[in-house]
């Protein structure tokens, strides 16, 4: 244990496990603690007091600190700002519509809404916002909504952050729910933050988890970070609603219950004073971004060991005779060999195939991210330490130029 | 005109792994540098002032060293640097950083009022996307996220157009100044510094900013400001971890016992004869 100059036991950081969060360098009450060159944060042993705020504020136990030596420094507890003066319940989902339909991403949140509310004993909440929208409130309920709350109005026909950002900040205002879950879309995306800013509640990005905790019955909200090599767990103890946003395609979507019962509320709008954007026109992409990879139910995906043209036609065969298109890594799209709309990963596309082919590819962190919600893996390559084999469902070891072809055949065999 | 531009300090985030066997960060070797997407939205905005005339000003919140990506614009050619920093401005999340920057922008403004707010579409770290819309919600900017192209400027009625990406297509959009983009990889090549711009960034002075210079209240800026908390961190969990065969046994061997696999869960061999089709 460290001591400085003036006998003080003081606090330590371990430098390969700071995650830079920079919490304690917030936390510190004397300002001993600074991020060095390196990214890592470092305690000036002669500012510090030893009262061990960093090592309690810590979430990843990067702070040697002995508990029992700790000194109480006097300090004025901050005012808690509001917090919980008013009762929110209810696990809202924001319902995203595409030509009058409820958007796919929306209802696998709506799944897991009733999951998260099951174990809140809360009900879910449908937010719908659009013209002419009654149709998707009654998708909405058989999807698994209890109550849906719609605002209706010819100026949410077309999205535009400063109307949608307004009417679903204020209908959250109104219905108050405890948790709000928006599909990040590039639409949800965009939503999200103006929401959180508006309601000056926290916002977790891109979960690929959402769980209870049982003990505080907060929303426990995992995400990738740092290009995905990394998973955070991030709550948001005070402000509420507790937002989230989730990628298309990371839950399942859940089946329609035609028979379930719900209510539906309408909402005023009251539009912003504010001079609104004009949208001049929408120019549709071609057909490759129609040959959307993440409405295929199989993908043979090449990654930089099947990098060549000459075998193309080959993953090709593969991928109709599975009822799939050929996809690929990140690499494969640098090398020019196929566009950037067939990338599966953290950059490229979400995708949740019934059946998912890897042929030389070998399973980097921001590919796996986008692959989790896929029913079969298989894995073909030559490397038998290749990382995909441990998310694989079958692997094969060997050259795909060998396995491919046995593969072709012996499908075509099952099949007929 | 005065155009401001957002640029945040990250590490390069394909170097940063967490060793399975310690549960640790591995860093070593790991670079900080300024985040892509900013200096391609600080490239349109120098190519904006080429154009149209305009003072651009960099903004970076963050620690002392986040000053090298603030020189790095200076020697592309921003006039103006300013460096947010201060200790109570850490451990920000993307509500307390969109306060923070909104808070300078308006302290910029006080002396040059701001009609464009540049940022990028994402930080490659954090990765949330949420400090441009939070900025835009704050000083009620008209909002254009996912910008490809600035199509013009309007001065006299003060209007922009642009070109922007939005699900199943672009959407050509018009709005009223001030306004935020956040702004695509695919805006803009970024400039490479002339050498005597390079040296003499060196030297140009970097403005640098406390929570008392832009008058932000200590209750909303850095953790106090800050909703959101990090409980742990942890590799990406892999699950399941399937049987595997060596070709090197013979491929046919190989293929047979991982299709006899595959095909066991029935729903899956039923999905697959018929075309997936249930
Ligand atoms: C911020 C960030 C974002 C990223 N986003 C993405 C993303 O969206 N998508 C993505 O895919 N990557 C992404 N990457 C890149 C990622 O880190 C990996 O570099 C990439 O996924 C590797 O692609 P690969 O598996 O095709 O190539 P490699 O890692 O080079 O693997 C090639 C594999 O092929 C095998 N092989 C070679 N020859 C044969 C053969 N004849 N037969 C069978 N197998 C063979 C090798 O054993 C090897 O395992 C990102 C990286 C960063 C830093
Ligand atoms: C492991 C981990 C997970 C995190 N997850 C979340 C989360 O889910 N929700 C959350 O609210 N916060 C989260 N944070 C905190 C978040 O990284 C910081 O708030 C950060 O300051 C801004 O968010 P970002 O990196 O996502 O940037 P983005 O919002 O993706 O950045 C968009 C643009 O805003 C501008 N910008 C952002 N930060 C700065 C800056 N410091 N200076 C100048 N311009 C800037 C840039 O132009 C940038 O391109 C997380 C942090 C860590 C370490």
């Amino acid at each position: 244990m460290a001591k400085n100059t003036r006998g003080i036991e003081v606090a330590e950081i371990i430098a390969d496990k700071c995650i830079a969060c920079q919490i304690c360098i917030g936390e510190c009450p004397v300002g001993a603690i600074e991020l060095n060159a390196e990214g890592v944060a470092q305690v000036d042993p002669e500012v510090c007091v030893g009262c061990g705020k960093c090592f309690d504020s810590c979430p990843v136990n990067a702070v040697r600190f002995e508990k029992k030596k700790r000194r109480k420094i006097s300090e004025p507890k901050p005012a808690e700002p509001g917090a919980k003066t008013v009762v929110h319940r209810g696990v809202a989902v924001f319902i995203e519509t595409v030509e009058g339909r409820g958007a796919p991403v929306s209802w696998e949140l709506t799944g897991k809404a009733r999951e998260l509310a099951k174990q809140l004993d809360a009900k879910v909440l449908g937010l719908v916002l659009g013209s002419e929208v009654g149709g998707v409130a009654e998708e909405a309920i058989r999807y698994g909504c209890d109550e849906v709350h719609v605002v209706d109005h010819p100026l949410l026909a077309r999205y535009l952050s400063a109307t949608f950002g307004k009417a679903l900040s204020d209908l959250c205002a109104q219905v108050r729910p405890e948790i709000l879950l928006i599909g990040a879309t590039a639409l949800g995306r965009d939503l999200a933050g103006v929401v959180a800013t508006r309601l000056e509640t926290g916002l977790t990005a891109d979960c690929t988890g959402l769980y209870i905790e049982k003990e505080t019955g907060l929303l426990l909200m995992t995400r990738p970070t740092f290009g995905g090599n990394i998973m955070a767990t991030i709550f948001c103890q005070k402000q509420r609603p507790q937002m989230s946003s989730v990628r298309p395609r990371v839950f399942p979507m859940p089946a329609q219950e035609p028979q379930r019962k719900g209510i539906v509320t309408g909402h005023q709008f009251e539009p912003p004073a504010v001079e609104l954007p004009e949208i001049v026109e929408f120019i549709p992409t071609g057909a490759e971004a129609a040959a959307d990879i993440v409405h295929y139910p199989a993908l043979v995906v090449a990654g930089r060991g099947a990098c060549d043209h000459a075998s193309l036609s080959l993953l090709e065969e593969l991928a109709e005779l599975v009822g799939g298109v050929v996809a690929c890594s990140r690499p494969v799209v640098q090398a020019g060999l196929l566009p950037y709309e067939r990338q599966v990963g953290q950059t490229g596309r979400t995708v949740a195939p019934r059946l998912y082919i890897g042929v030389g590819v070998s399973g980097a962190v921001q590919h796996l991210v986008a692959i989790q919600g896929a029913g079969k893996i298989v894995a073909i390559n030559s490397d038998p330490n290749a990382p995909i084999f441990r998310v694989a469902d079958a692997g094969i070891v060997g050259n795909y130029q060998e396995v491919v072809p046995e593969l072709i055949a012996q499908l075509r065999q099952r099949k007929s | 005109m005065h155009f401001a531009v957002c640029i945040k300090q990250v590490p390069d985030t394909a170097e940063v792994k967490i060793d399975p066997e310690t549960n640790t960060l591995v860093r070593a070797g790991v670079e900080s540098m300024a985040n892509p997407y900013d200096i391609t939205a600080l490239e349109e905005a120098l190519r904006l002032k080429e154009k149209y005339g305009a003072k651009v000003t960099v903004l970076s919140m963050g620690p002392p060293q986040a000053d090298s990506v603030l020189r790095q614009a200076l020697s592309m050619g921003a006039d103006d640097a300013v460096l947010l920093s201060d200790r109570a401005f850490a451990g920000a999340d993307t509500l307390a950083t969109s306060y923070t920057l909104s808070k300078a922008i308006e302290t910029l403004g006080r002396v040059e009022p701001v009609d464009l707010v540049l940022c990028g579409k994402q930080a490659i770290d954090g990765d949330t996307a949420q400090t441009g819309p939070g900025i835009a919600a704050r000083l009620a900017l008209t909002q254009f996220t996912y910008v490809i192209e600035v199509q013009w400027i309007d001065l006299h009625k003060r209007r922009l157009q642009v070109r922007r990406k939005v699900e199943g297509g672009f959407e050509v959009i018009l709005g009223p100044l001030p306004a935020l983009l956040s702004v695509e990889l695919e805006l803009a090549t970024p400039r490479r510094a002339s050498l005597p711009m390079l040296i003499n960034s060196f030297r140009a002075p970097v403005t640098v900013w406390n929570a008392e210079t832009i008058g932000a209240s200590a209750a909303l800026v850095g953790i106090k400001g800050s909703p959101t908390w990090v409980k742990a961190i942890a590799s990406p969990q892999v699950h399941r971890a399937g049987p595997r065969w060596d070709a090197a046994q013979g491929v046919r061997p190989a293929v047979t016992a991982a299709l006899d696999t595959l095909f066991s869960d029935e729903d899956f061999a039923a999905g697959f004869l018929k075309g997936w089709k249930v």
